[in-house]
């Protein structure tokens, strides 16, 4: 049982860091209707970013700030030039473009910084382990869980409290009424992509301090947030959250008694979820609702 | 107007297209292809993208010096140049598979080399001598290879994980204590290395309180590691490689096990410790060869410093262990088609079972016959976490030699396992 509480709270901050990835997929997934297949690659351009600006001599929150928004402004470049001309489409097209690009982002990370990972540390503050009564727990981790946290509330207060906030959600419900009534809906749509990249972005540099910084390291974090979308329920911003923590917890406790089976269990609770529940916990119409 | 909106059914399908594309292998590396017909091409199948992509970068890149070399000669048989075919086989066996028929049947490869997973290994092995073909396994190193699973066309450059084990675990339970947790890849080369060490335990007393299977692309290790450090063993094994090697170090750091307890395993790769922040830069490992060191190269062996020096000109690092892999293996395949004077699979696997030859590491070796497994030495390692003052890569402090037949099965052993078969 001593080993129990320390899963469960790693498995939390795991699940909400699957939540927020999450969160940035659906934002642009319900909006404009495009899967984006590419944000595991802004994940893992951020962390370069920052590993750059580092490597310059800027400060660790410098870069923890700043390498986010250079992503975003990539991320804004290739909605604007190559995204955009497919929102009106079957979503398999910007699928498709996006699967593609992320192909291509793989392999100029492996052309610029090569194909072994390379060295990125969080600072000195932030490094160690303190005592929680319960359990020894990184401080890093724990910074992780309260950056995280902060980001959903932030999230929360803009959608459902903002008057850009209420323009997307009315954009979700009836794009032509929303533009009819004189919104810039291009603009809409771009400001929104760059919040799903900037999120994307956050989450990346603060992953790239605990795990492996490779060319694949975005990618790899991308399948867990798709089956977090599965399971919360498309177009809800707690279903995200709460479909986050349930995986995070699930992959947790199975690796404590059944290791190996730890990877297959968010797919065994995306398959019941679609059985019992077919939109998802937390699934409805709209976005965000 | 049209307007489109993400259903589930919708996303569920088109997740499946891209996850199928994804599981295809898709985009097929072609590297370099040859036309004329008086050349030979070997076919390379590798890991190029996933986990293992650096290692396979590198073996390459030695495989491409050696091929390099032997041009400058005048090639293989009187003249023939020789270039090679690149596929990605996307660190599945089932496409490694693929793509060596491909390289095969399409590019008409004279021989393949490769890979890095060992059951891209055992698969490509099965593959390649339903088709005649000689491979070589140049960085697999499950037993099996050279064990229940050899071929007469299958030879092995690396070590096989029984080496890596027998070489190792004898030293890490004298040094550190005898109650050990196992982190373990769970595939081929994980299971087999669970095995060595399980043998080497049984015959020192040494206790296993912990093993788990993680699953291959494992990202967060921090379950596991709450684990050891409730187990508190005398040592934490460390069996999983490339970026899962490194997330592994990276977070046992985070949660404050190194310096608590020992860490230590059957290789470890540069490039993975290349890889690392400073401060998880720590163990005592395995080294199957290192740049460095008149124990590894030797004191006056020519071959072995001009690969080292020519290689960091080229690359701007210094050759890996992997590099070493890629340039024996291409270096003695093209020697057993030279010899043999053809590209007949049984006729070069004839010259090369057995033949001694020196090459970039201080000693003679061969390919022994019984098993077709390169008999080289292995070296322990500790880490050196900053590297010297002159050489930032210069990261291993080499302690010890293990030579080759104290630590493989004896030719009795094999000899039970591994029943060649030849045409």
């Amino acid at each position: 049982m001593a080993h129990i509480a320390p899963e469960i709270f790693n498995g939390l901050i795991l699940g909400a860091f699957y939540a927020v990835v999450a969160i940035g997929l659906s934002l642009i997934m319900n909006l404009t209707g495009t899967i984006n297949m590419a944000h595991g690659s802004f994940m893992t351009l951020a962390g370069y970013l920052a590993f750059a600006l580092i490597g310059a001599g800027t400060n660790y929150w410098y870069a923890l700030a700043i390498a986010p928004l250079i992503a975003v402004v990539i991320g804004i470049l290739m909605e604007r030039t190559m995204i955009r001309p497919l929102y009106r489409r079957d979503p398999v097209y910007s699928l498709l473009l996006t699967f593609g690009i992320s192909l291509i982002a793989e392999e100029a990370f492996r052309l610029i910084w090569g194909p072994n990972g390379v060295p990125f540390s969080p600072p000195k503050v932030l490094s160690g382990s303190i005592s929680l009564g319960f359990t020894t727990f990184p401080v890093y981790r724990l910074f992780i869980a309260g950056a995280l946290v902060v980001i959903i509330i932030a999230l929360v207060i803009f959608l459902q409290h903002t008057r850009y906030g209420l323009r997307l959600r009315a954009a979700v419900q009836d794009r032509e009424m929303i533009s009819a009534l004189g919104t810039n809906t291009q603009l809409l749509y771009m400001i929104n992509f760059g919040l799903g990249i900037l999120i994307a972005g956050i989450a990346g540099v603060l992953a790239a301090g605990m795990l492996s910084l490779n060319p694949q390291s975005g990618n790899s974090l991308l399948m867990p947030a798709f089956v977090t979308v599965i399971v919360g329920g498309m177009g809800s911003l707690y279903g995200a959250i709460v479909g986050g923590l349930l995986i995070g917890l699930a992959i947790s406790l199975t690796t404590l008694y059944l290791p190996a089976a730890s990877e297959i269990s968010m797919y065994v609770i995306m398959a019941v979820v679609l059985l019992v529940r077919p939109r998802g916990l937390f699934g409805e119409e709209g976005i965000f609702g | 107007m049209t307007d489109f909106k993400v259903d589930r059914k919708t996303f569920l399908t088109t997740a499946a297209i891209a996850s199928a594309g994804a599981a295809a292998g898709f985009p097929t590396i072609l590297r370099s292809t040859a036309s004329a017909k008086d050349v030979i091409k070997i076919g390379l199948d590798y890991e190029y993208t996933g986990v293992y992509a650096a290692y396979a970068q590198s073996e390459t890149r030695g495989a491409m010096m050696a091929m390099d070399a032997w041009n400058a000669r005048g090639g293989v048989m009187g003249g023939t140049r020789v270039t090679t075919v690149s596929e990605d086989n996307d660190n599945n066996p089932g496409i490694a598979v693929e793509k060596a028929r491909k390289l095969v049947n399409v590019d008409k490869c004279a021989a393949l080399m490769g890979s890095i997973n060992s059951s891209v290994s055992l698969a490509v092995s099965g593959a390649a001598n339903a088709m005649n073909i000689l491979y070589i396994d140049s960085g697999g190193h499950a037993d099996a290879v050279t064990g229940a699973d050899c071929k007469y066309s299958t030879f092995r450059t690396c070590h096989s994980t029984w080496m890596e084990t027998h070489a190792t675990g004898f030293s890490l339970g004298k040094k550190f204590g005898k109650k050990w947790y196992l982190i373990t890849p769970d595939y081929a080369f994980g299971h087999a290395l669970d095995a060595g060490y399980r043998d080497v335990a049984k015959k020192i007393g040494a206790t296993i309180v912990g093993d788990d299977l993680t699953p291959l692309g494992t990202t967060d290790f921090s379950p596991y590691l709450t684990k050891v450090l409730g187990a508190k063993p005398d040592l934490l094994l460390v069996l999983v490689q490339g970026d899962d090697f490194v997330n592994c170090l990276k977070q046992a750091h985070e949660f404050g096990l190194v310096g608590k307890i020992p860490i230590g395993g059957p290789q470890v790769e540069l490039e993975a410790v290349w890889a690392l922040p400073e401060a998880a830069r720590v163990g005592f490992w395995g080294v199957e060869w290192y740049y460095k060191g008149a124990n590894v190269l030797g004191t006056n062996n020519k071959l072995a410093t001009n690969f080292v020096n020519e290689y960091r000109k080229k690359y701007h690092t210094p050759p890996t262990a992997r590099s070493a892999f890629g340039y024996i293996t291409m270096d003695r395949l093209l020697w057993g088609i030279n010899q043999a004077k053809s590209t007949n699979a049984a006729k070069i696997a004839h010259a090369l079972a057995g033949a001694k030859f020196q090459t970039i590491f201080e000693g003679t070796t061969y390919y022994r016959a019984a098993d077709h497994q390169l008999m080289w030495p292995m070296w322990l390692g500790g880490i050196r976490a900053k590297g010297t003052p002159q050489d930032k890569y210069d990261v291993f402090d080499i302690v010890d030699r293990q030579e080759p037949d104290s630590i493989e099965q004896s030719i009795a052993e094999k000899a039970k396992v591994c029943k060649m078969v030849w045409p």
